[in-house]
C-alpha cells in the first residue's frame, strides 16, 4: 500500500515559508510525519523541487494537462487517484490502510519537562 | 597607541574577508590587496558577495559571474556571486528541463514559488561554500579575498553556515523552510566545512574595515563581537581614512578632533590604519599607490559650489501632505537615517505630525529618541521582534484549526531563517498601511536587503491574489502604495564619490524596474557645500564635483546637504525647534 501526495509549487512542505500560514498544509505536514512513524509508506512531491515525479508519472501529468496546477494537490493510492483539490484526513489514511487513526498516531513522550 | 600604517604584507591568509559598514572602503582595500599579491606573482580569486557589486566602478571594468581575469593584472581573477543572479541560475537549472514536459500552468507555478527572496539567499549562500569548499576550484588560487556585502548582509550570509547546520541537526522533519536547495540536507557537509574554513585562522582572516567615525567604529567592534562568538576570533581592524588637518580651517579641525575621538574606543584594540587618499580610489593606477603614503598635490581653485539647494526645498513638498510615505534609500553609511531624522524634525518643528520609524537593524536609535516631541513619534521595527510577533500571530491563528500536537510542530517549523525575512517583510508592509492616517518617514534597511524584499513583493503580490488571504491586506496594497507618487516620496541618499554614486544609480535603476520613480537625490557630506579651506579638503571637494554632476543628470531634483561633524548630522537645522 502506497499513498503519494503531488503538492502545488510550494516554498516548503509545511507552508511556514508563504506570506501568511496555510493551516492545512501544517496539518498534511503532521500527517505525513505521522504516517511515516508508523510505517506508512507515504511520500509527498512538491512540483517546486520535485517536478520529475511529476512528469514520470503517467496519471499526474495527464491530470496535469487536463486540469493545471491550480488543481493541485492530487493524491494516488497505489498508483489510482482518490483525491484532488484537498489533503487526506487521518480519517481517509485510516480507511486506506485498512488501520485505526489511533494505530497511525505515534506515541508522543508523555514526561515533558518545560523549562518556561 | 598599539597601531601602525597598512601594508601589502598583512594580506598573506588563503581566505581573506573584508566586512564593515558601507561606503568605508571594503572595496577599495580588498582591491588594493589583490592587485597588491598579484603583482608579487600570486594567483588571486576576488570575489564580491554584494548584490549591487562596486569591483567593477574600481576596476571599471564589468564583473561577471564567471571568474576572469583583469587584462592589466595578470594572475588576478575576478568574479561576482550576485545573488539574483545566482537565483536566476539556480532557478533555471530546476524549471529548464520541465518547460517543454509540463504544462504551462505548472511551468508558470513552479517559476513564481521560486522567485522570491527565500531562492536568493539561499542560492547565493550556496553558491557562496562551493567557494569556500571546492578543493578544484580553491587550489588554482593562492589568495580568495571576499570583498563582501554590506555588514548586515554579510553576517547574515556568514552566520548562516552556523544558524543552518543547528537547523538542520535540530529540525527532525527535514529542513522544509530550505526546500528552495533541494536536497539541502545531504549538503550539511558542505556547510560544515565552509564554517570550519571561516574558523581556522590559519587559512582565514577577516578584516573589518572601519572609518575614523563614531558609528562606524561602534560598528565593526558589533560585526566583530558577533563573528567572535561564532568562532571567527581570526580579526584585524583597518581604519581607512586617517585624516591630518594641515590649516587653521576650523571644519579640518573639527573632523580631526572628531576623528581623534572616535578612535578613543579603539584604544585597547590594535589596528592598521589608511590615511585620507587626495582623491577616488578608482583605476589600477590609484588601487597600486594605495599603501603607499601620497604626496598631495597643489590645491585647486575652489569650483563654484553647486545650485542645489538644501533639505528644506524637500520639506517643503512634504508639508504639503496630510499622510503617505517618505522614505530614504541607499547604501548603509551614507546617512539615510540622518536624513530621514532630520526631514521628520523639521517637519515636526513647523507643527506637522510626523511618525519616524527604522527598520534598519543598524540604526543608532540615540539619534532617533532626542528627536521625540509632540509633533513626532518614532518607532523601530526590530528584525528579532518583528520575528516573533510574527510567529505568535501565525500560532495564534491556527490555533482553531489546528491540534496541540499539530501545533508544536509548526512552532518547531516557524523557527526558520526564511520565517524573519517574511516577518520583517510584514512589519514594512503593515507600516505603509499606517501611513494612510500619518505622514511617516521611513529609514530603509540597507540598500540589498531591501531590494530583496521589494522584489518579493511582487511574488507576494501575485500568491495572495490567488488565496483571496484577508490578513494580508496590507501585503497586498503594499506595491501599489509604493508606486504611487502621491503616497510615497522617495529619496535616494548618496554621498558625493564615485561608488556611492554608482550604486545609488543602479538602486534608481532597480527601482524604476519595479515602477518606482524617486522624486529626490540626497547628497549628502559634500565638502564642496560647506565653506572648507583646508588644501585635503579643498582637493576632495574638487574631486566630488563631476559626481554631483553626475547626481544632478540622474534625479528628477537634488538636495545637496554641507559636510557636517558627527553631532551636527541629525538635529543641525531642526534642532532648535524639535523639542530639545
Amino acid at each position: 500500500m502506497k499513498i503519494e501526495i503531488f503538492d502545488p509549487a510550494l516554498c516548503c512542505s509545511t507552508g511556514v515559508c508563504g506570506t501568511d500560514v496555510d493551516p492545512a498544509l501544517t496539518k498534511m505536514a503532521k500527517l505525513h510525519t505521522d504516517l511515516q512513524k508508523s510505517g506508512v509508506d507515504v511520500n509527498r512531491y512538491n512540483l517546486a523541487q520535485e517536478p520529475g515525479a511529476f512528469v514520470e508519472n503517467k496519471t499526474v501529468q495527464q491530470f496535469l494537462e487536463e486540469k493545471g496546477a491550480d488543481a493541485l494537490p492530487v493524491v494516488l493510492v497505489d498508483g489510482e487517484q482518490r483525491l484532488e483539490g484537498r489533503y487526506p484526513t487521518k480519517q481517509d489514511a485510516a480507511a486506506w490502510t485498512g488501520r485505526s487513526e489511533e494505530d497511525l498516531t505515534p506515541k508522543e513522550p508523555k514526561n515533558q519537562i518545560s523549562l518556561n | 597607541m598599539n597601531h601602525r600604517q597598512l601594508e601589502p604584507s598583512d594580506f598573506h591568509h588563503t581566505y581573506m574577508f573584508f566586512t564593515g559598514k558601507g561606503g568605508v572602503g571594503k572595496t577599495s582595500t580588498a582591491s588594493a590587496a589583490a592587485v597588491a599579491l598579484a603583482d608579487e606573482g600570486k594567483q588571486v580569486l576576488l570575489v564580491s558577495t554584494d548584490p549591487a557589486s562596486n569591483l567593477q566602478d574600481v576596476f571599471g571594468l564589468e564583473v561577471g559571474s564567471d571568474p576572469a581575469e583583469v587584462p592589466d593584472v595578470p594572475g588576478l581573477f575576478t568574479v561576482n556571486l550576485d545573488p539574483e543572479e545566482a537565483a536566476g541560475r539556480y532557478r533555471e537549472r530546476v524549471v529548464g528541463p520541465y518547460r517543454q514536459l509540463l504544462p504551462a500552468s505548472a511551468v508558470a507555478s513552479m517559476e513564481e514559488q521560486m522567485a522570491g527572496a527565500c531562492t536568493v539567499e539561499v542560492a547565493a549562500f550556496d553558491e557562496f561554500t562551493q567557494l569556500l569548499t571546492d578543493d578544484s576550484l580553491t587550489s588554482q588560487y593562492d589568495h580568495i579575498l571576499f570583498d563582501t556585502a554590506p555588514t548586515g548582509h554579510t553576517l547574515r550570509l556568514l552566520q548562516l553556515p552556523q544558524a543552518w547546520s543547528t537547523f538542520l541537526e535540530e529540525n527532525e522533519h527535514g529542513a522544509s523552510c530550505l526546500g528552495p536547495v533541494s536536497g539541502l540536507a545531504s549538503k550539511k557537509e558542505q556547510y560544515d566545512h565552509a564554517l570550519g574554513a571561516l574558523q581556522d585562522g590559519a587559512k582565514t582572516m577577516l578584516f573589518l574595515v572601519t572609518r575614523p567615525e563614531q558609528a562606524a567604529a561602534r560598528e565593526a567592534f558589533r560585526a566583530g563581537r558577533e563573528l567572535d562568538t561564532l568562532g571567527i576570533r581570526n580579526q584585524q581592524v583597518i581604519v581607512n581614512g586617517l585624516f591630518q588637518a594641515s590649516s587653521e580651517d576650523p571644519l579640518a579641525q573639527a573632523w580631526q578632533k572628531e576623528q581623534e575621538e572616535a578612535l578613543e574606543l579603539l584604544a585597547d584594540t590594535a589596528f592598521s590604519y589608511i590615511k585620507l587618499a587626495p582623491w577616488n580610489v578608482t583605476g589600477l593606477e590609484a588601487l597600486r599607490a594605495f599603501f603607499q603614503d601620497q604626496e598631495q598635490p597643489p590645491a585647486p581653485e575652489i569650483e563654484k559650489s553647486t545650485a542645489a539647494g538644501g533639505l528644506q526645498d524637500m520639506v517643503d513638498v512634504l508639508q504639503t501632505r496630510e499622510r503617505g510615505l517618505f522614505m530614504t534609500m541607499g547604501k548603509g553609511g551614507v546617512g539615510k537615517t540622518a536624513v530621514a531624522a532630520e526631514t521628520a524634525a523639521a517637519l515636526a518643528a513647523s507643527g506637522k505630525q510626523v511618525h519616524l520609524t527604522t527598520t534598519d537593524p543598524a540604526a543608532d536609535l540615540s539619534q532617533f529618541e532626542a528627536l521625540q516631541s509632540e509633533n513626532l513619534r518614532i518607532s523601530v521595527v526590530d528584525p528579532q521582534e518583528a520575528f516573533e510577533t510574527y510567529k505568535e500571530k501565525v500560532l495564534r491563528e491556527a490555533e482553531g484549526s489546528l491540534e496541540e500536537s499539530e501545533l508544536a510542530f509548526m512552532r518547531e517549523e516557524l523557527d526558520s531563517p526564511c520565517t524573519e525575512e517574511i516577518a520583517v517583510f510584514q512589519a514594512f508592509a503593515a507600516l505603509a498601511e499606517e501611513a494612510e492616517d500619518e505622514l511617516t518617514i521611513l529609514d530603509t534597511a540597507p540598500t540589498g536587503h531591501t531590494l530583496l524584499l521589494l522584489d518579493a513583493a511582487d511574488s507576494y503580490h501575485r500568491e495572495l491574489l490567488r488565496r483571496h488571504s484577508p490578513q494580508a491586506d496590507a501585503v497586498e496594497k503594499l506595491l501599489p502604495r509604493l508606486r504611487d507618487p502621491a503616497y510615497t516620496m522617495t529619496a535616494v541618499v548618496t554621498l558625493p564619490e564615485a561608488t556611492p554614486v554608482e550604486e545609488a544609480a543602479r538602486l534608481q535603476q532597480d527601482l524604476h524596474r519595479a515602477g518606482m520613480y524617486p522624486a529626490w537625490w540626497v547628497v549628502n557630506q559634500s565638502f564642496s557645500k560647506a565653506a572648507v579651506t583646508d588644501p585635503m579638503l579643498v582637493l576632495r571637494a574638487a574631486a566630488e564635483q563631476p559626481w554631483i554632476e553626475r547626481v544632478t543628470a540622474l534625479a528628477a531634483n537634488v538636495v545637496v546637504e554641507p559636510w557636517k561633524t558627527a553631532d551636527r548630522r541629525t538635529l543641525s537645522q531642526a534642532g532648535s525647534g524639535a523639542g530639545l
